[in-house]
């Protein structure tokens, strides 16, 4: 253990620059401890982790975290970076810990600790501002704190055993609060939970109701307290963040009246649209942009002659739209008739307030999205034709129900083509500004083709504060979440781009870029304890085979090799399947995928080699004869400890950093194993 | 394994009340004495003879009788063979108690035929009712059609499924008279009298078809009942979406009956295997065949689709779940005789499938031997071996590239262009303000143009002419690339690419008097010299350039320049030089021959070949390329297509597609599920697995609430049919393609089974709990009045499966159950 702190600890202060990803986390916790709301594609708890640990150290949240490389000078970032360390140190204990539960065999337990200490990729991954540490940490916490309350199974609902089952509770929601990469160890816990209950349900000699009870135990610690704790964990993340910051713009405008700064947070609007009513339009999905339109036609080439109609992110004057029944004028602002509001189904004008151009749509092929329809601004001062009219319709609108102001997402069919005005978010080329192109989409269910209305000027009707439409906290938590798991699918890799494999992980094709400059350091695993594990891992399969086969045949075995294959094999398939688990997933992925993904899987299949590395010097001797026994034993073990040890220190400059020479023959290129590796 | 007990379980039912209890505890107790072998010798139970393996009367029907008889009710109820003699009496004798018996007559044959005979019948009528009407390309015909054609012609093409559907619907082409003269442009446009539409829709029309008798008889093997397995073939019979899919030129029919034969052969493997003297028919020209066709069928599922995996799969899980429980577990048996059957096994689900595989490309390959449209999806040496196209043009053309060599060179992986200069420069500022060199562009273009020709010369000699002796270029050695129009060197230095700044620019030599020098020397690094030695050789070497004075490599960045490069693909210097994208290889070839740089131009566009011999390529090298380019190549994906639908939406039915639409009304064809059906089907899958999770928690407790035939025949069903929904169901939450409702069939076929099998173990259960007659007349009532409806939705839907006119736009909306369907109404 005091190996896993020197190694951890060793010239962590090295490099004195952002490396990598401490790009991103690190200005999320200074947005944390600035209390400025952000956008990320993972959960908070992570990001807290980190800017509490900066703020402990008296981090003030000052430095940029620009861009990789920049030096830190004098700002306190070591608390964050010893946070992190902490956490990553951490794993070795759980992990001897978890194959001491399983197996009960010391040397198991010790070479499985070993592994994870021995390996770079850990060690690298955990020594920096990045999330994948507390990530680790939550998941190997779950799994150990499965097989403790695994082993408590003969008192149930004793205190212990209330104890570990709350806190597999609790360390599920931290995982998942972490990353979302967390939902498979969930998965993982669910699967043994299920078996443990198919154990108990097998137990005739208990009524039912026992089982149910053991069920019902389970449900509240494993599903109850984890999702209550993953909610509080999101309150305090938006009670936190109630500044406006950068994120603004990802959310919806009920969203953004809530944050402090916002410009929405202040505002107030008639809550009802009239007609004869200024609005602006947003479109309503993740990050959308008002409907624009300006003095400027589409280009001849393009079926042009027609005005230009685009989306704007941006506040501007040619944003406002002045809606009109379809057939007459609306009254004007200072008339004493009744206000006329605008309702579900209605047909309806929109003039651009500045141009006087209605909005149109007509049977020509859209700029860039050629299967669609264009949308032009038409007409003189509001006088157009048929093709200027659209009908509203609400979302889940019932009839004549009226229209309001940021509340209600709409659609606008246009009447004689039956399409539904779109936002493509494609850019349109120089002419067209690079805003992004709006179409008319005859799918009329484009999630791209609902809108929301921000501004509204009426003076005639009195105005709200925007305040009232503040979503309350399960409004709020829910639209984080779907802006989540949005952004998530939507990191896809950019044409042209390398991006990594999954099949390349386990192999260690290719590392990952911590840092350039003069001090190197390079993400890759111990590439002996990789292989190492991918051998063991069909090592196992073999096993399962042979073992499965010559039960079938019904082979006699001793009492000692069948109790070594069963310690094993139990114990090997939980951790096989955990492996799966968290590898499998990612061959399905869109979203673009990284090295360091793979490192969750690492956890199970280290831990898998050691139990088997221990099997195997168990079980080989027992076929020698009985004077080689504790020679072969002994050589087995010393020689994978040499190994082991010999190769984390052949690799370890990766980790701490190593100077980089432009030449061939330095000392590092005997280390070029693979062509692969781009140290 | 079920040794019962005495404890007293609640029975499910907990609304019968005790009485009920009473009756089933009894029940119980007689099939408690009969697992204590055959106490009851008074009635021999037929499911435990033997013989009767295969039965077409099902086990559990006939077991309550006896029990009825024995313990309950004093009026024991007719049971459900009588019944079906009086309800089907139409149908003739069928329902003669031994439908499927091992007697040999012929009575028995004809009794059994009927039934599915009449079925089969019925689908013939339906899937060849006007099969020539629409008269014009209706959705997919557009690419299987063209490819029917390309057959015809024995053009190349490349698309990302197997041949095997395709090369059916040629054959039904061929001998049908088609030339492959016919353009197919677009949907909707009218064939000629050139293309018999009638005989190449015969062939997913008569597959689709015989579907109908395969799940009949799939259902028999189950051990289910023949009105049960009629049911399925009802099912299967009159969902509007199997219809529509087997009345056009499409792949699912065809798919969907290889795949239902194999496992149809492969059940009846089970069967054999399962028997009672299963030994003796281990090895016996019945277990060959059946294992045999069994797994030639799933293959032949595979070459028509690659979803077809998931049946072989499914076929291969259920031999190997067999070869583990019967024959390792099998103690009787000697280690070699357990070694010989895993190596039939082997032999028949790997050897025999590759070999079926590989045929059908060979035949494949063999076929299309001339040049097409598809070409440049290919390798350089692929193209060159086909008939006319790049052949033409590279037979005779020198092998060895020397010093003077007049090339063109190809980005080898990935989307084809080619290397290209032309005279312009890039811009003194990009877009956002980074500047450049503001050299001579250098670009990848996607067709073939004369500016894509470049001279390869030694940084040494200043003459371009080639003689003798011809001075190689091997492995290893520096070059300059001379651009054969500009005449300009190709070049590289430490300033941004346009489009990926963290790259390096590449461009053609401009001197701009600013301290700038040419980096104009390139290393030749041949990356397959194993195979094709050290000397550069055209079409074969695959090349990398790599920068001498920088070390980064010519590289294809993927990203497309703006207006001023005339949006070609924008081409770098990489630091990443092992990567695909920085692979090229010389395509067309030639030796310089004059001097003078004018002649040299005006050389460019003659062809004088110097005669070697043409390029050859083994079938199996181009096997090995097309299986690559089909597996691993991501191909073009359907953007935005408006008729997408998502796993979940399939379930319940929420998009059809739009398959045709005819010019003159409202006419079309949609292809949509009979919604009846979908729904149902999806309502029995969630029945069967709540059944099932309650069976087998039941089980746990020592409960054991149905008869053992009965969980035997339940649990068969899921391991054949729900297993084989999931298998072809699940995976697609995970693929990253643009997915369409019909590639739902093949996992909705084994869900209709699910819901035949899943009726009739209601009605058994019906039968279990409640004694009365009038409730078994309920449950028929119900099953009745179930199939028609069916019918009355078939029929509503019917004339948007065969796109029947003319319709007006109120017929159109009246169909339009769902506010999700969008039907095309573009016609009053």
């Amino acid at each position: 253990m005091i190996a896993t702190v020197a190694t951890r600890f060793y010239k962590l202060d090295q490099p004195d620059h952002v490396c990598w990803d401490e790009a991103h986390f690190g200005k999320y916790a200074n947005f944390y401890i600035n209390r400025t709301f952000f956008f990320d594609v993972h959960p908070p708890l992570g990001k807290m982790l980190i800017g509490l640990f900066g703020y402990l150290d008296g981090y003030n949240g000052s430095f940029h975290f620009d861009k990789p490389g920049d030096k830190f000078e004098d700002h306190q970032y070591m608390g964050m970076r010893i946070g992190c360390a902490v956490m990553g140190a951490l794993l070795v204990p759980l992990s001897f810990l978890t194959v001491w539960e399983m197996t009960f065999s010391l040397p198991a337990s010790t070479l499985s600790g070993l592994l994870i200490l021995l390996d770079h990729g850990m060690l690298t991954l955990n020594r920096f501002i990045l999330l994948d540490p507390p990530m680790l940490f939550f998941i190997s916490a779950s799994v150990y704190t499965m097989v403790k309350f695994h082993n408590q199974r003969h008192r149930p609902f004793s205190l212990p055993w209330w104890l570990w089952l709350s806190s597999i509770g609790v360390m599920l929601s931290c995982s998942v609060a972490v990353k979302f990469v967390g939902i498979f160890v969930v998965i993982f816990v669910g699967f043994r939970t299920i078996a443990d209950l198919w154990e108990i349900l097998g137990d005739i000699s208990r009524p039912v109701t026992y089982t149910v009870k053991h069920f019902m135990a389970r449900a509240l610690c494993l599903i109850v307290i984890p999702t209550l704790l993953y909610m509080g964990i999101f309150y305090v993340h938006l009670a936190v963040l109630n500044n406006s910051g950068p994120g603004d713009g990802f959310y919806s405008s009920a969203f953004q009246v809530g944050l402090k700064g916002n410009y929405l947070h202040d505002g107030s609007t008639p809550r009802e649209v009239a007609y004869g009513a200024i609005l602006t339009l947003k479109n309503s999905v993740t990050s959308g942009a008002y409907l624009h339109s300006h003095d400027h036609l589409y280009p001849e080439e393009i079926g042009g002659g027609q005005q230009q109609i685009t989306t704007y992110a941006h506040k501007d004057e040619n944003n406002q739209w002045h809606i009109k029944r379809h057939n007459k004028m609306p009254p004007s602002w200072n008339s004493t008739k009744p206000v006329d509001f605008v309702r579900h189904g209605d047909l309806l004008r929109l003039e651009h307030f500045v141009t006087g151009r209605n909005l149109h749509a007509h049977r020509v092929l859209a700029p860039i999205t050629i299967k669609q329809f264009q949308v032009t601004g038409y007409g003189l001062d509001g006088v157009g034709d048929t093709n200027d009219i659209w009908r509203v319709e609400i979302e889940d609108g019932e009839q004549n129900q009226v229209l309001e102001t940021m509340v209600h997402r709409f659609r606008l069919i246009h009447y004689n083509l039956g399409c539904a005005l779109t936002c493509t978010k494609k850019k349109l080329p120089t002419w067209g500004f690079e805003q992004d192109e709006v179409t008319c989409n005859p799918n009329k269910r484009d999630p791209n083709a609902i809108w929301n209305i921000e501004e509204n000027i009426f003076p005639r009707l009195p105005n709200v504060s925007f305040r009232s439409y503040e979503k309350n906290f399960f409004q709020r938590f829910i639209e984080s979440h779907v802006v989540l798991i949005n952004g998530n699918s939507a990191l896809k890799p950019k044409e042209g781009e390398a991006t990594s494999k999954p099949w390349m992980w386990p192999i260690n094709l290719r590392g990952q870029f911590f840092s350039g400059g003069k001090l190197q350091v390079y993400l890759l695993g111990n590439p002996i304890i990789w292989w190492g594990n991918l051998v063991f891992m069909v090592f196992y399969i073999i096993l399962w085979v042979s073992v499965g086969v010559r039960e079938k045949r019904g082979v006699v075995m001793t009492p000692r090799e069948i109790m070594l294959q069963n310690r094993a094999l139990s114990a090997c398939g939980w951790l096989w399947l955990g492996w799966l688990l968290h590898y499998l997933p990612f061959w399905g992925m869109t979203r673009v995928l990284y090295f360091h993904h793979y490192f969750p899987a690492l956890l199970f299949s280290s831990m898998m080699t050691g139990i088997l590395l221990d099997y195997a010097m168990e079980s080989i001797p027992l076929s020698l004869p009985q004077k080689m026994f504790n020679s072969t034993y002994i050589s087995i073990l010393s020689g994978a400890l040499v190994i082991l040890f010999y190769s984390f220190y052949l690799f370890s400059p990766l980790v701490y950093g190593l100077v980089r020479y432009a030449d061939s023959n330095s000392t590092m290129h005997h280390l070029h194993w693979l062509s692969t590796w781009e140290f | 394994m079920k040794e019962p007990t005495h404890r007293r379980c609640v029975f499910f039912n907990s609304s019968l009340g005790e009485k009920m209890v009473d009756t089933e505890v009894k029940n119980r107790k007689v099939n408690r004495s009969k697992g204590k072998n055959e106490k009851n010798k008074e009635i021999p139970n037929p499911a435990v003879d033997p013989r009767d393996e295969g039965d077409g009367e099902s086990t559990p029907e006939a077991l309550p009788e006896e029990l009825a008889e024995e313990t309950v009710a004093k009026k024991a109820s007719p049971s459900k063979s009588e019944k079906k003699k009086r309800s089907g009496g139409k149908a003739g004798a069928a329902t003669a108690g031994t439908a499927l018996s091992d007697l040999p007559t012929l009575a028995v044959t004809c009794h059994f035929n009927l039934l599915p005979m009449l079925l089969f019948g019925v689908a013939l009528a339906t899937r060849f009712y006007a099969l020539d009407q629409p008269n014009s390309i209706v959705f997919d015909e557009l690419h299987y059609g063209r490819y029917a054609g390309l057959y015809q012609k024995q053009t190349f093409f490349f698309d990302s499924h197997p041949p095997l559907g395709k090369q059916l619907l040629a054959l039904a082409g061929y001998l049908g008279g088609f030339q492959g003269d016919f353009k197919f442009d677009k949907i909707g446009s009218s064939y000629n009298a050139s293309v018999p539409v009638f005989a190449m829709r015969s062939v997913p029309a008569l597959t689709g078809s015989l579907l109908i008798p395969l799940v009949y008889m799939i259902m028999l093997q189950l051990n289910y009942s023949q009105w049960t397995a009629a049911l399925a073939g009802f099912l299967f019979l009159f969902d509007n979406a199997l219809l529509t899919q087997s009345h056009y030129m499409l792949m699912e029919p065809i798919l969907l009956f290889f795949a239902m034969s194999g496992v149809l052969c492969v059940l009846k493997f089970r069967a054999l295997e399962r028997s009672g003297n299963a030994q003796a028919h281990s090895y016996s020209l019945r277990w060959w065949g059946w294992l045999l066709s069994g797994a030639i069928f799933l293959t032949c599922a595979l070459c028509v689709k690659y979803v077809g995996v998931y049946s072989y799969l499914l076929g291969l899980a259920l031999v190997g779940h067999d070869f583990w429980e019967k024959v390792l577990g099998n103690l009787s048996l000697s280690k070699k005789q357990v070694f010989g059957h895993a190596c039939a096994r082997f032999f028949a689900f790997f050897m025999v499938p590759l070999m079926v595989y590989v045929g059908v490309f060979y035949i494949h390959l063999s076929t299309l031997v001339n040049a097409g449209p598809h070409d440049s999806a290919m390798s350089s040496a692929f193209q060159a071996s086909l008939e006319g196209g790049l052949s033409s043009i590279v037979r005779g053309q020198p092998l060895e590239v020397v010093h003077g060599s007049q090339v063109t060179l190809r980005h080898a992986h990935g989307s084809p262009c080619w290397l290209h200069s032309h005279a312009a420069n890039y811009p003194v500022k990009y877009a956002d303000k980074r500047g450049s060199s503001h050299q001579q562009q250098v670009t990848c273009y996607v067709a073939k143009d004369i500016n894509n020709w470049w001279i390869i010369k030694r940084p040494n000699r200043t003459d371009l002419a080639v003689a003798a002796p011809l001075d190689r270029i091997s492995h290893g050695e520096e070059v300059q690339l001379v651009h054969g129009i500009t005449g300009r060197n190709l070049n590289s230095h430490n300033v941004a690419a346009p489009a990926s700044p963290t790259k390096q620019e590449v461009s053609c030599y401009v001197d701009h008097n600013v301290s700038m020098p040419a980096q104009d020397v390139w290393r030749v690094e041949i990356t397959n010299r194993e195979e094709i030695g050290d000397v550069w050789h055209a079409l074969e070497s695959m090349v990398r350039l790599i920068h001498v004075n920088t070390s980064v490599a010519l590289a294809f960045s993927g990203r497309l320049l703006p207006e001023w490069g005339h949006n070609q693909h924008e081409i770098v210097g990489d630091v990443m030089v092992n990567q695909p994208n920085t692979i090229f290889n010389v395509e067309e070839h030639r030796y310089t021959r004059n001097e003078d740089e004018k002649d040299r131009q005006l050389e460019l566009m003659t062809t004088d070949f110097i005669p070697l011999e043409p390029v050859v390529m083994g079938f199996w090298e181009k096997f090995f390329e097309l299986q690559i380019r089909m597996l691993f190549i991501s191909n073009e994906n359907v953007q935005n297509h408006m008729y997408t639908s998502s796993p979940w939406e399939w379930l319940v039915l929420t998009r059809g597609i739009a398959y045709w639409v005819s010019p003159e009304s409202n006419a079309q064809i949609h292809l949509l599920g009979n919604i009846f059906v979908w729904y149902s089907a999806t309502v029995a899958l969630g029945v069967y697995c709540s059944l099932l999770i309650f069976y087998l928690l039941r089980q746990r407790r020592q409960c054991y609430d149905i008869h053992e035939e009965a969980w035997n025949q339940f649990r068969t069903t899921g391991e054949v049919l729900l297993v084989g929904y999931v298998f072809h169901f699940l995976p697609y939450f995970f693929v990253d393609h643009t997915l369409f409702l019909h590639h739902y069939l093949p996992a909705l076929a084994f869900k209709l089974l699910l819901n035949a099998a899943l009726v009739e173990h209601l009605y058994y259960l019906t039968r279990l709990v409640f004694a009365k007659q009038f409730f078994n007349w309920m449950c028929i009532l119900i099953v009745l009045t179930w199939m028609s409806g069916i019918l009355m939705v078939f029929n509503k839907f019917l004339p948007l499966s065969y796109g029947l006119g003319p319709m007006n736009a109120s017929q159109i909306l009246d169909l339009k159950l769902r506010e999700t369907w969008d039907f095309i109404v573009h016609k009053p």
